[in-house]
């Protein structure tokens, strides 16, 4: 069976061809942005899953030590991005700290702008011609993300749905369920994550034990009663 | 605790079902109290742990995956009423259910077998057809026909027959055929619907529309009406009056003769016969116009009447002037035809003038439309051959004889034809009227009925 692609890849797809270089992928988890994000359209990616401890030195790079007493300096994912001309993959971008958050309103700028001084040598780096940011976040409404941070992404696109090819690993009968499990909100909503163990557990046991462990005894009945209602004529 | 419920994980509908999410609403395992709303993605089934529970979310969940999302089977099928659809469509999807392995027993209420008894008391033969049909499969087709049976087991009996022949409908077909959410070729619904509670919707409504058996005679003519291609059985109803509004009219060429006379009076302006100072012993030497309504002639188009158009033709002609009015129903029709028009009202005529549609089925609500027309005394004309017939086409003996009562109280004038009524109309009196050559209509009227 083969799947429409949904609205919202398409849309990504569009805005890649034309180029856009500060994307924001938001909606509901277990679809496939950060997927997108890391294996789409870039060839060098750098990653910065942002969390309420992640420090501006883990974005921009810091001084580590190498032994002997000795310290080094070591570029950040961002400032890797910047010298390659590569993509900055900022995940889960809602958990990050305030400093963090103004550090990217300075590496996410427009190229034009962007800067950034070496604390010690005073070298000036810029972003190489490529560079490119998508943020993803759980988050459904962006107006809890800072309006500044915002306004350096003038694309924001609601991935509500996997891509056709993100189900292709479940079994046939799990596919397109999968494609839609994950419209609604928690807690009915299935992530693909879910369907991916599901297919993996009931291939080991009976779908119910697999369902259950997954689900819970209570609602386990009722997602199998979902998919068997699917089935019917087939 | 809760019991989620999960309608977007019901896929495999090949009609194109867009993939938004759904609202659900916590409802019960109670007749009316569970649904599934496409337009407003409203999925409202109860969300407790029990058998009952489950087995309404799964007939919910049933609909969401076969039944028509964005047309209206209501406009996709005018000719079935709406209720015939809707309760077909409940069994169909209760088949579906029970082919899954879920047990359909469960579902029921409690309260089948009081609704059978009620509906029986009320005598409502109609919804006892269409309560059954939704409830045939379920844990709630026995007690509902034992409540039923209870007040009335001729219907009882008459239900199971009836619901022998839906399930042949389904069981006949393969599960993928039933369930097909494929466009059809010849209706934008989906093909499942189409093929399958259509048909037994069709079944329903020819049913539900027949006259409530009363003897095993009654019984009979139902079950061989149930057969593929049979007669459709006796309604014992009139059809319901739906004039057809699409009629263009044109004015008489020439001059539409109005019925009015000149009265003598007693009282006045200007005496206009002073002779009658000595000839009248009212001494009535004023005039004024008196206005009679004009006639009103009722012709029956049906297939027995073998009336041409043109005979009609020539008694708008023949009665400029008139409230001209022409009738047929088609039979079992349940009013997306219209089965009555006026072809000329008011110095107007229809440009055309409809062809009949076969049966009579309206006689008695068009002779009682006709009546509320009439002014002034007008006359009433009626051209038939008194062979009225219910909303099937069947002779009815109660239709009779209330077309014969009207017939008697307002002394309308019986016309075999439309070139004696023509007559009629240009004399003033019928050379002689003969209820006797009037079918079931003259036979009451002359007291022939043996009834």
């Amino acid at each position: 069976m083969e799947f429409t692609v949904p609205q919202c890849w398409q849309d990504l797809e569009l805005v890649e061809k034309a180029g856009i270089d500060r994307v924001i992928l938001y909606g509901p988890p277990g679809t496939g942005k950060t997927h997108a994000a890391l294996h789409r359209g870039s060839s060098w990616v750098e990653r910065l899953i942002c969390t309420e401890d992640l420090t501006a030195g883990e974005v921009t790079g810091a001084w580590i030590p190498v032994g002997d007493g000795k310290w080094s300096w070591q570029d950040g994912p961002a400032l890797r991005a910047w010298r390659r001309g590569g993509r900055l993959v900022v995940d889960e971008v809602d958990r990050a700290s305030g400093d963090v958050l103004s550090l990217l309103l300075a590496m996410t700028d427009t190229d034009g702008s962007a800067e950034w001084h070496h604390p010690t040598t005073g070298e000036v780096v810029r972003p190489v011609r490529g560079f490119n940011v998508v943020m993803t976040t759980n988050l459904e409404f962006l107006a809890e993300l800072p309006d500044a941070l915002i306004d350096r992404f003038p694309v924001a696109i609601r991935i509500d749905q996997p891509h056709p090819s993100g189900v292709l690993h479940l079994s046939p009968d799990l596919r397109a369920a999968a494609m839609s499990g994950s419209l609604p909100e928690a807690p009915r909503r299935v992530s693909l994550r879910m369907f991916t163990a599901f297919d993996r557990l009931r291939s080991t046991m009976d779908a119910r034990q697999a369902a259950e462990i997954l689900m819970g005894e209570t609602n386990a009945e009722s997602f199998l009663d979902s998919l068997k209602i699917s089935t019917v004529g087939l | 605790m809760a019991v989620r419920v999960f309608p977007e994980l019901v896929t495999g509908r090949q009609d194109d079902l867009s993939s938004e999410r759904w609202t659900i609403e916590a409802g019960r395992a109670r007749r009316g109290e569970a649904s599934c709303d496409f337009v407003e993605r409203i999925l409202q089934v109860p969300v407790g742990p029990s058998q009952a529970d489950r087995l309404v979310r799964a007939h919910e969940l049933m609909h969401v995956r076969v039944s028509p999302h964005d047309v209206s089977p209501v406009a996709l099928y005018p000719d079935v009423v709406p209720r015939a659809l809707a309760c077909a469509e409940e069994f169909r999807v209760n088949y579906l259910v029970g082919l899954l392995g879920f047990d359909t027993q469960e579902l029921c209420d409690g309260s089948e077998r009081r609704s059978g008894e009620k509906v029986a008391e009320n005598n409502d033969w109609a919804e006892a057809v269409y309560f059954y049909v939704a409830v045939l499969g379920t844990g709630g087709e026995r007690p509902f026909l034992l409540g039923i049976g209870k007040q009335q087991p001729l219907w009882s009996k008459t239900l199971k027959v009836f619901g022998k022949q839906a399930l042949a409908i389904v069981t006949s077909a393969s599960a993928s055929a039933v369930s097909s959410t494929q466009r059809s070729a010849s209706v934008d619904a989906p093909e499942g619907y189409e093929q399958f509670t259509v048909c037994v919707a069709r079944l329903v409504h020819r049913m539900a529309g027949a006259q409530a058996p009363e003897n095993e005679a009654d019984v009979r003519t139902l079950k061989r009406s149930m057969s593929p291609g049979a007669r459709r059985p006796a309604s014992g109803q009139p059809a319901t009056l739906v004039f057809d509004s699409s009629l263009h009219y044109e004015r008489y060429a020439g001059k539409v003769r109005s019925e009015h006379r000149r009265a003598r009076t007693v009282s006045g302006t200007t005496p206009r016969h002073v002779e009658r100072l000595l000839t009248d012993p009212y001494q009535r030497i004023f005039s004024r116009n008196i206005h009679r309504g004009s006639a009103v002639v009722i012709i029956d188009q049906s297939g027995s009447m073998d009336l041409d158009v043109e005979a009609v033709d020539a008694l708008l002609t023949a009665a400029p002037g008139c409230v001209v009015i022409g009738y047929s129903h088609r039979p079992g029709d349940s009013g997306t035809q219209p089965n009555a028009w006026v072809v000329a009202r008011g110095g107007l005529r229809a440009s055309s003038i409809p062809t009949g549609n076969v049966g009579n089925g309206v006689d008695l609500p068009v002779l009682e439309w006709a009546l509320r027309q009439r002014r002034n005394r007008s006359r009433v004309i009626w051209v038939t051959d008194g062979q009225v017939t219910d909303s099937h086409d069947h002779p009815c003996e109660a239709i009779a004889r209330q077309c014969a009562d009207l017939v008697r109280r307002h002394q309308i004038a019986l016309c075999r034809d439309t070139s004696e009524a023509s007559r009629l109309l240009r004399k003033g009196t019928l050379s002689r009227a003969k209820p006797q050559n009037m079918g079931r209509v003259g036979r009451f009227l002359t007291g022939r009925s043996g009834m």
